[in-house]
């Protein structure tokens, strides 16, 4: 009777075993293909001189990552990248909160107001830094158009070495500002409503219900998309790419590490390098997100 | 509870990080060769679309071969080819480019003509500029690509600018010396308007010629040594350090953020020097309204032109090379030839066929264009042009905006230039 039951337990199992990984396989196959396998052949690569189309490669063991070392390029590009990363993941994030606890409310309007802060998510990336390029182009552009207009002076605001990686972290806010709010109102919305009440008849205000209530339950969430930006910022690309261009002198002083990787692996086609770069880059990553996990026990809670 | 989410968390988070990493593997889709026998055509240049599309047709009408034209911008165009020579992707026809075609050729990417041309009644290589032919030659003397066009470089000018300061307009009179003078006279004070522009990334359109003028190189007729610390390279940059520091150009910040053409054809810029692929200009109402172009100032009696043609080369691993050399052999046909520049396509490269290219884009003086084909001087490149061209864009910039001197720019450019062209050999 005992055995019985057990077999179809374990038949129940199986069955659930196969079913789990019929679904789980596409993401796998995705996964492996265009992830996992590339990043392995991405280390691999690092060891190697390759030639022009991938081909004629040749091992030079750590030459690579010691050239990398002497490249002051790298280590600006490094400086860089950190740089763009503290400017963008704490004001956007900042900005966002901010954002959904407002549109958390009943107000008129509720669901277009939600729509135009995420559009900037929808539009292609490029299509974005292009137009940003234009408003800040320093001859034509609209923006010192207006400040003109109001009798104040040109900003060269993409060729300024000292402006332009600011210039870049604005476009790079505004882009991500739409998703990170979403994500903070998904949170908003599982704190429950009794709460807010009971502050409320303990006498405490919007302010203080915002920093006692909000706040704390709202940090899963606010770990998520740290985590997350913090990833994304330091793989900034597409936008300097855009807009600063190769003969702008704002170059070295805002070019990014996956810019590098970019210049060596598609432009010069000294993928060797590039790849060695890039994994500077994961190891970096790495190192950050295992602190930020480390971190969390701190500041994060949990219901 | 708490553990899984945190295992969620990290397993996302690594994930993301591996996204990096994997766009290597994941771009040049989309230029895949059609098998259904329609031949894809990459070249980067979108004013030549209309007129290209129109020859292709022609083709198509006698072929019955279909073909689909892609245009890819040209920082873009070479890693989109990269990315299909490395995944044997290639389109099955496309432009080849100086600057690219002796790494193509090398790694046998390129279909070899030599048979196919020796064998054909219509193409006849003898009727192209030898250094043009020989340009798209691999190391055993194969022809791997068919010269399509030749361009040459010419003085464009602001009337309009020229009758406000009251100077002559440019002839074939001018040297370097008034071409100075009058850039200076040209400049307005408040700002409004420069004498002229150069860009360090227009080194074709601008420097490389005046260096020839000035009898220096850019690299050696081996392509093994650098010519940028040559003495008479450096005067010629030096001049152009001049032109700076006079103050008739824009401020370089201006320079970085706008390209000559759109400094020229809002009337910021009266003088420039732009080659005869910039149809953009036979079309602007502005320059319409108030611009012409003559032949380049000289130099001790040398009025030189960098020259460079692009070449139709074809896909060596192609699904359909029969027909991408068909195509091939039509473009190279007087008639193809002959109606890109009826049609005002541009200059074409075959003898005897540019007199269309004048008349359709008058009333501009582009006779100005094939005047500077007297004295030409194919563009520099060498096997790997790419690495060194961009290494000294990159370094002019700082000479430029004044922080280095020209004269130590060039001599690091050289440097530079003789490490990377040591690792090509």
């Amino acid at each position: 009777m005992a055995d019985k039951k057990k077999t179809a337990e374990k038949k129940q199992r199986n069955k659930e075993f196969f079913w789990g990984w019929v679904f789980f396989a596409p993401t796998l196959a995705g996964l492996l293909v265009l992830n996992i396998i590339p990043i392995f052949q991405t280390i691999y690569k690092s060891f190697f001189q390759v030639g022009a189309f991938g081909r004629g490669n040749r091992f030079v063991g750590l030459e690579n990552y010691l050239e990398m070392l002497g490249d002051s390029q790298v280590w600006q590009s490094l400086v860089n990248t950190f740089v763009y990363a503290i400017l963008e993941v704490p004001i956007s994030i900042a900005i966002s909160m901010v954002l959904a606890a407002l549109l958390n409310r009943k107000i008129r309007g509720r669901s277009v107001y939600r729509t135009i802060y995420f559009l900037p998510m929808v539009a292609a990336p490029a299509a974005v830094a292009m137009v940003w390029r234009w408003l800040y182009n320093s001859e034509f552009g609209l923006l010192n158009h207006m400040l003109r207009t109001i009798g104040l002076g040109s900003i060269n605001w993409i060729s300024n070495p000292n402006l332009a990686l600011v210039s870049v972290a604005i476009v790079g806010i505004w882009s991500v500002i739409g998703y990170n709010m979403v994500l903070f109102l998904a949170g908003l919305q599982e704190i429950p409503g009794d709460y807010y009440e009971a502050a409320e008849i303990d006498g405490a205000g919007p302010v203080r219900q915002f920093f006692s209530i909000t706040l704390p339950l709202i940090s899963p969430t606010m770990f998520f998309v740290t985590t997350t930006r913090i990833i994304a910022a330091m793989q900034v690309f597409d936008v300097i790419y855009m807009m600063i261009d190769r003969s702008n002198p704002a170059l070295p002083r805002t070019q990014s590490l996956v810019y590098l990787f970019y210049k060596y692996s598609f432009i010069e086609s000294n993928q060797g390098y590039g790849s060695a770069i890039v994994v500077l880059l994961l190891l970096i990553i790495m190192i950050l997100t295992v602190i930020q996990n480390a971190a969390q026990k701190k500041w994060v809670t949990y219901n | 509870m708490k553990q899984t989410r945190r295992i969620v968390a990290l397993v996302m988070a690594g994930m993301m990080a591996m996204g990096l990493t994997a766009c290597e593997g994941s771009s040049g889709s989309g230029n895949t060769s059609d098998s259904s026998g329609e031949l894809t055509v990459a070249i980067w240049d979108t004013y030549q679309e209309p007129g290209l599309k129109e020859i292709m047709e022609d083709f198509t009408a006698q072929t019955g071969i279909g073909v689909k034209i892609q245009v890819t911008p040209w920082d873009q165009y070479w890693t989109m080819m990269e990315a299909g020579a490395t995944g044997g992707t290639l389109p099955d026809v496309f432009w080849m480019h100086s600057d690219q075609a002796a790494k193509y050729a090398e790694y046998d990417l390129l279909l070899d003509l030599s048979d196919l041309i020796a064998s054909s009644e219509i193409a006849d290589m003898s009727k192209y500029p030898e250094e043009l032919v020989k340009l798209y030659q691999n190391k055993d003397g194969k022809q791997t690509a068919i010269p399509k066009d030749v361009d040459t470089v010419a003085l464009w000018y602001n009337k309009t600018a020229f009758d406000e300061a009251e100077i002559a307009y440019p002839d074939e009179t001018w040297t370097w010396d008034t071409f100075r003078e009058a850039a200076k006279a040209l400049t307005k004070a408040d700002g409004s308007r420069y004498g002229t522009v150069f860009s360090p990334k227009s080194n074709q359109e601008t420097y490389y010629n005046l260096i020839y003028d000035w009898g220096g190189t850019i690299i050696s007729d081996d392509k093994t040594k650098s010519g940028w610390d040559d003495p008479r390279t450096i005067e010629a940059m030096e001049y152009i350090e001049d032109l700076i520091s006079d103050g008739s150009m824009p401020p370089y910040t201006t320079i970085a953020e706008n390209e000559p053409l759109a400094l020229f054809e809002s009337g910021k810029v009266a003088m420039c020097m732009f080659g005869s692929w910039q149809s953009d200009l036979f079309s602007n109402e502005y320059v319409l309204a108030n611009c012409d172009v003559a032949v380049l100032p000289q130099k001790d009696g040398h009025r030189i032109s960098i020259y460079n043609g692009l070449g139709w080369a074809a896909a060596a691993e192609g699904s359909n090379t029969e027909n991408a050399w068909k195509l091939l052999e039509y473009l190279s046909s007087g008639e193809a030839q002959k109606k890109q520049a009826d049609l005002g396509v541009t200059m074409s490269a075959c003898q005897g066929t540019s007199d269309g290219f004048i008349k359709k884009n008058e009333p501009f003086n582009l006779q100005a264009y094939i005047d500077m084909r007297d004295e030409i001087v194919i563009r520099p490149y060498s096997a790997d042009t790419v690495v060194w061209e961009n290494m000294s864009q990159e370094m002019l910039v700082k000479a430029w905006d004044g922080t280095r001197t020209m004269a130590d720019t060039c001599q690091e450019i050289a440097a530079q230039m003789n490490d990377s062209l040591a690792k090509e050999q």
